[in-house]
C-alpha cells in the first residue's frame, strides 16, 4: 500500500488538464446513476452562482460503477469543446471522473479527493455524498464561503432529520466528540463537509488511510484530525438528509465506519483530547432548521430482544471489556420486561468508556469489540425511543444536551481508565 | 509587388492605427501633422506594417477628436494642408504602405455648413439632410450610447425650434441617409480622396445610419442598402479598394455588414477583443473559442480586422453583464479607469506591463482569423493617463525618446496638444523608439521580429482555423491551414507553467517547426503530442512532412 499512488495515470492526466483551482468538489460514487444527474447539476448550479469568477472543478472517485455513473458526471462538464450554453458561465468547469478501484472504498475515495486537492492547491474543498437527493445550490456555498473567503479549516454540516433518525450520532457520536474535543460539532461523521488547503495538505499524509478505521470511516477520522489540531472549525446548517443510518446496510457495518474510526482516532489524538476540560460552541452559519416529528417505523420489540439475548450471548466477550459494575447492571437491565426496561444515561457513558478502552487496550480482537457494542446501542436504542416517544423536538433536544453533559461529567472517568492503561503498558 | 494588383491586399496587411496629431510634429506648433507623419514612414516600414489607418484629419471643432467633421474634404490646418497629405501619400505609396484614412458617415459636427443650413429654417434645401423631429419622443427603443453624457437621443435645437437626431454627442447631428441628396453627396465625398489616391475607407459608426419607428435604429436592412449602394459604386469606379467597417455588434449582426460579399471587405471583430482579455485573466481559452463558434462565416473575400486596442476605450457593449463586471474589477478597478460600456486604457498597463502578456497577446492578434491592428504606440508599450478627460488618456504624443518633447515636437511642452505621459514607469524617458531600438529583446524589437513572422506565409492571412480541444482549457490552441501548408498555433494563458496533450494523429509523420527560431520539434507520432509551455508562453510551429 506504501508503495501504491493514490492517484491513477489517468486521474493524474486529467488533474494536469484541470490545474490549479480554487475551490475543488470531491463527489465520491459507486453506481449511484439513479441520483448523481441530479446531485451533480445542482453542484454545478451552486458553484455558478456563488463562484461565477473562481476556478473550480468537481472529482468523482469512482468505486467502479457499473451503471454509468462517471458519464452522468462527465457530462455536466462545462467546455468549449461540448458546446454547452456557456455564455452565462465565465470559465470552463471540469467534471473529472476516475475509477479507481473495482470495489467502492470511502477511505481511497477521500484519499484521492484529499490528494487531488492539495495538488491542485484547491483553497476550498467540499465532498458531497453521493445520494443527496435533497441537495440545494446554496449547499455550496454554506459548506465553502467559510473555508474560502473566512479562513475556517473545516466546515460541518447540521441536518434537519427526523427526531428518531440518527440515534447513533444523538447518542454516542455526538456527544462522545463533544466530551473529547470540547466542540459542539453535531454531525462528527458528516456526509457532506468543507475543508482547506491547510487540511487537505495535513491529511493527505496522514496515516489514517493505512488503518480499517481511515478506510471504512474516514469522515469520523477527518473530524477528530481537524478538531485535535485545534484547526478552524464551523458548522452549517443544510437542511434535510434523509435517513443516514440506512446508508450502512447493517448496524456492524455502521459501528465499523463510525465507532471505530471515532476509538481509533482517542488513539492517535491522545494528546490533544486527554487535555481539554471545556466545551465550546462552534460558529454555526446558516438559517437553522427544526427537528421534524412524525412517525417512524422502527422494530422496538426486535431491539429489546436482540439486547437481551445479546447480552447473554456475548457475555464472555462483553466480560473481557467491561467493568464488573457496568456488566452486573446490564444483565441486570436484560432480565427486566419491556415495561420496567431502563438504560440510564450514565450507564450508556460509563459502557462506551469502558469499550474506548478496552479497543485501546485491544482487549482481544478490535473488530469483536465493535460488533460487542452492537447489543448495547441497541439496548441504549430501545430505551430512548420508549422513553421519549411523546416527547417534542425541543424535550429531545434537552434530552440530548443532557446525555452530553453525562458524557462530559464522566470524562475523568474516562481519563482513569486511559491512564491506567497507559501505566500497564 | 506594386500597390492595387492585389484585389485581397488588405487580408494580408498588417495595419498599423495613428493620428495624425500624435505621430510627429514638423512644424513646431505642438500638434502632429502630415509632413512629421511623412517622416516617420520608415519607421513604420520598418516595424513591418504595410498599412496605416488615419484617424479623422479633416476641420472639425474638434470636440470628438475629429469626429466631428465640418468639411470633408480638407484637411484641418493643425495638420497641415491637403497638399501635405498628398505629399504625405505619395510617400507612403513609395514605401508600399497602404492608407487608409476614415470617414464618419453617420454624423457631422453642428457646425457643418450642412448643419448650419439645415437649422436655418423649415424650408431651407438642406433641411431634409438630418433627422429633425418636433417631439422628443420617436424612436424610443433607440439606446443611448454614450451613456455618461447624453440623456436622450434627441436634442432640442433652439434656431430652427425642433429636436434633431444624435446617436452620438449632441453636437453631432446624424445624417438623414433616406435623403438620396445625401447618400450621393457622401459618396462625392469618398470618390474625392479614392481621387487623390487612399486604399480605404474605414467606415465610423455605421449600424446607425438609418432610423425607423418601433425598431433599435441599428443594423436596418435600410442602413445595408446604403452600404451596398457605396460598394457598388466603389467596386465599379475603384476596384481593388477597401471598406472596412466599425460596427460594434454581436456576431450575428456584425457578420451581415459583409453581406453577400457585397457590403464590407473587411469589419472589426468587436465581441472577439474583450475576450481575449478575458480569457487572459481567466487564464481559460473559453471566452475567446466560444465567441468565435459563435461568429459565422464570412463571404470568400471577406475579412475580419482585429485589434487588441486602439483609440476608444475597450469596449464592453458586446459582453455579458456578469462579463462586464468582470473586466472592470479585473481591468479597471479604479472607477476613472472607465468610461461609457467601456476601459479606456492602452495595452500596457491593461496588462500591468507584463512583457510575457503583452507578447501572448499580440502573439494571437498576429494568428487568429484576420488582419491585425496595432495602435500607435503599443508597439513600445506606451502608457496612458487616465487623468485626462475622455479618451484622451490614450492619444497622447508618440515617444520617439528621451529629450525634449520625448522627441514628438520641439514646441514648449505647454503647447502640446496633449501631456506627454511622464511617470517612472511609462514615461517618456523609460519607454521611448530610441531606446527600445538599441536592445535586441526590446518590446519594439520583438514586435518587428513577430510581424515579419507573420508575414513569411499567407496562411495567417487567409488560412482558414481549426481549433484543437485539449483537455487543459488553459491552453488556447489551433490550426491554420491554407492550400497544403499547416500552422500549429498553441497559446498558453495561463501563469504557470503547462503541459498540455495534442491530438495531431492525423498529421502523423510531420515534424514540427518552430517558426520563430526554426528550430525542429519532434516528429508527431501515433501517441498525443505533449508540448510544455512556460507562462504565458506560445508557439508557432509550421508543420513539415520531411
Amino acid at each position: 500500500m506504501a508503495d501504491e499512488n493514490i492517484l491513477s495515470d489517468d486521474l493524474l492526466r486529467q488533474l494536469i488538464s484541470v490545474g490549479e483551482v480554487d475551490i475543488l468538489v470531491g463527489l465520491p460514487t459507486y453506481n449511484h446513476a439513479k441520483t448523481i444527474g441530479h446531485v451533480v447539476q445542482v453542484i454545478r448550479d451552486g458553484l455558478l452562482t456563488y463562484f461565477p469568477r473562481e476556478r473550480v472543478a468537481i472529482l468523482n472517485p469512482d468505486g467502479g460503477s457499473q451503471d454509468g455513473t462517471p458519464d452522468l458526471v462527465r457530462a455536466a462538464s462545462i467546455d468549449d469543446a461540448r458546446n454547452a450554453d456557456t455564455f452565462r458561465t465565465l470559465r470552463t468547469l471540469h467534471c473529472v471522473s476516475s475509477q479507481y478501484a473495482s470495489s467502492p472504498s470511502a477511505g481511497q475515495a477521500l484519499h484521492i479527493v484529499m490528494a487531488s486537492a492539495d495538488l491542485l492547491r484547491a483553497r476550498a474543498c467540499a465532498v458531497i455524498a453521493p445520494e443527496s437527493s435533497d441537495i440545494l445550490p446554496d449547499w455550496i456555498d454554506r459548506l465553502l464561503t467559510p473555508i474560502y473567503r473566512e479562513h475556517f479549516d473545516f466546515v460541518a454540516p447540521v441536518y434537519r432529520r427526523h427526531r428518531f433518525e440518527g440515534i447513533l450520532v444523538t447518542n454516542l457520536l455526538y456527544p462522545m466528540t463533544r466530551a473529547l474535543y470540547g466542540k459542539r460539532i453535531r454531525e462528527p461523521r458528516p456526509g457532506e463537509f468543507g475543508f482547506s488547503d491547510r487540511l487537505a495538505a495535513e491529511l493527505v499524509e496522514s496515516d489514517l488511510w493505512r488503518h480499517d478505521a481511515g478506510r471504512l470511516g474516514p469522515e469520523v477520522c477527518i473530524t477528530m484530525a481537524t478538531l485535535s489540531d485545534g484547526l478552524r472549525v464551523s458548522q452549517t446548517f443544510l437542511g434535510a438528509k434523509g435517513h443516514l443510518e440506512q446508508q450502512s446496510s447493517d448496524l456492524v457495518t455502521a459501528l465499523r465506519q463510525t465507532v471505530g474510526p471515532l476509538f481509533w482516532s482517542m488513539e492517535q489524538n491522545g494528546a490533544a483530547w486527554t487535555g481539554i476540560h471545556e466545551v465550546q460552541a462552534v460558529p454555526t452559519t446558516g438559517p437553522e432548521y427544526e427537528v421534524t416529528a412524525g412517525a417512524v417505523s422502527v422494530d422496538r420489540k426486535r431491539l429489546h430482544q436482540m439486547f437481551c439475548s445479546g447480552v447473554v450471548d456475548l457475555e464472555p466477550v462483553l466480560r473481557s471489556i467491561l467493568s464488573p459494575t457496568t456488566l452486573a447492571q446490564l444483565q441486570a437491565s436484560a432480565t427486566l420486561e419491556d415495561d420496567k426496561f431502563h438504560f440510564t444515561d450514565e450507564l450508556w457513558v460509563r459502557a462506551v468508556y469502558e469499550f474506548a478502552t478496552s479497543y485501546h487496550r485491544s482487549v482481544i480482537n478490535r473488530d469483536h469489540i465493535l460488533q460487542a457494542l452492537a447489543p448495547l446501542y441497541r439496548g441504549r436504542a430501545y430505551a430512548y425511543l420508549t422513553e421519549n416517544s411523546t416527547a417534542s423536538p425541543e424535550d429531545l433536544e434537552e434530552r440530548i444536551e443532557a446525555l452530553c453533559l453525562t458524557f462530559e461529567r464522566l470524562k475523568p472517568y474516562l481519563l482513569e481508565l486511559w491512564s491506567a492503561k497507559e501505566r500497564d503498558s | 509587388m506594386p500597390l492595387a494588383s492585389d484585389a485581397l491586399w488588405y487580408q494580408d496587411a498588417v495595419i498599423y492605427q495613428v493620428h495624425v496629431r500624435a505621430m510627429y510634429d514638423s512644424n513646431g506648433d505642438g500638434i502632429g501633422d502630415f509632413r512629421g507623419l511623412a517622416q516617420k514612414l520608415d519607421y513604420l516600414k520598418d516595424l513591418g506594417i504595410n498599412a496605416i489607418w488615419l484617424m479623422p484629419f479633416f476641420p472639425s471643432p474638434l470636440r470628438d477628436d475629429g469626429y466631428d467633421i465640418s468639411d470633408y474634404t480638407s484637411v484641418h490646418p493643425n495638420y497641415g494642408t491637403l497638399d501635405d497629405f498628398k505629399f504625405f501619400l505619395a510617400a507612403a505609396r513609395e514605401r508600399n504602405i497602404r492608407v487608409i484614412i476614415e470617414l464618419v458617415l453617420n454624423h457631422t459636427s453642428d457646425q457643418h455648413p450642412w448643419f448650419q443650413e439645415s437649422r436655418s429654417s423649415r424650408d431651407n434645401p438642406r433641411r431634409d439632410w438630418y433627422v429633425w423631429s418636433d417631439t422628443d419622443t420617436r424612436y424610443r427603443g433607440t439606446r443611448i450610447i454614450f451613456l455618461d453624457t447624453e440623456m436622450s437621443n434627441w436634442a432640442w435645437d433652439p434656431i430652427s425650434k425642433a429636436y434633431y437626431w444624435h446617436r452620438f454627442f449632441s453636437h453631432q447631428p446624424d445624417l438623414n441617409y433616406d435623403n438620396p441628396a445625401v447618400r450621393q453627396e457622401m459618396w462625392k465625398v469618398m470618390k474625392f480622396w479614392l481621387d487623390l489616391g487612399v486604399d480605404g475607407f474605414r467606415l465610423d459608426a455605421v449600424p446607425y445610419l438609418v432610423e425607423r419607428e418601433g425598431t433599435s435604429c441599428e443594423n436596418l436592412p435600410e442602413t445595408h442598402a446604403v452600404i451596398k449602394e457605396l460598394r457598388r459604386r466603389l467596386d465599379e469606379s475603384y476596384p481593388g479598394r477597401l471598406l472596412l467597417a466599425e460596427a460594434n455588434q454581436w456576431p450575428a449582426d456584425l457578420r451581415a455588414y459583409f453581406g453577400d460579399g457585397d457590403e464590407f471587405h473587411m469589419a472589426f471583430n468587436f465581441p472577439l477583443m474583450p475576450r481575449m482579455f478575458m480569457g487572459l485573466k481567466l487564464e481559460d481559452r473559453k471566452p475567446i473559442t466560444e465567441i468565435l463558434q459563435q461568429t459565422p462565416p464570412i463571404p470568400e473575400g471577406c475579412q475580419w480586422c482585429l485589434f487588441l486596442r486602439n483609440h476608444d476605450e475597450l469596449t464592453l457593449e458586446m459582453v455579458t453583464d456578469m462579463e462586464r463586471d468582470y473586466m472592470y474589477d479585473e481591468y479597471a478597478h479604479d472607477k476613472g479607469m472607465r468610461l461609457n460600456l467601456g476601459i479606456r486604457r492602452r495595452l500596457a498597463p491593461l496588462l500591468d506591463n507584463d512583457r510575457r502578456r503583452i507578447e501572448l497577446m499580440n502573439g494571437m492578434l498576429l494568428s487568429l482569423p484576420g488582419t491585425p491592428v496595432i495602435y500607435y504606440g503599443d508597439e513600445i508599450g506606451m502608457g496612458d493617463n487616465i487623468y485626462l478627460g475622455d479618451r484622451n488618456g490614450v492619444r497622447t504624443p508618440m515617444q520617439w525618446d528621451g529629450g525634449w518633447n520625448a522627441g514628438f515636437s520641439a514646441a514648449d511642452p505647454e503647447s502640446l496638444y496633449e501631456a506627454l505621459i511622464m511617470n517612472p514607469v511609462y514615461g517618456y524617458q523609460a519607454v521611448n523608439v530610441q531606446s527600445q531600438r538599441r536592445f535586441e529583446h526590446s518590446l519594439l524589437s520583438w514586435m518587428h521580429r513577430i510581424v515579419q513572422v507573420r508575414k513569411s506565409t499567407p496562411t495567417f492571412g487567409r488560412g482558414s482555423i481549426e481549433f484543437l480541444y485539449p483537455q487543459n482549457h488553459r491552453v488556447l490552441a489551433y490550426l491554420r491551414q491554407l492550400d497544403r501548408e499547416t500552422v500549429l498555433v498553441v497559446n498558453n494563458l495561463s501563469a504557470s507553467a503547462q503541459a498540455v496533450e495534442l491530438d495531431l494523429s492525423r498529421f502523423k509523420g510531420n515534424i514540427l517547426v518552430e517558426m520563430f527560431s526554426r528550430n525542429i520539434f519532434p516528429r508527431v507520432a501515433d501517441l498525443p503530442y505533449l508540448l510544455t509551455l512556460g507562462a504565458y508562453q506560445f508557439y508557432w510551429f509550421r508543420l513539415r512532412r520531411i
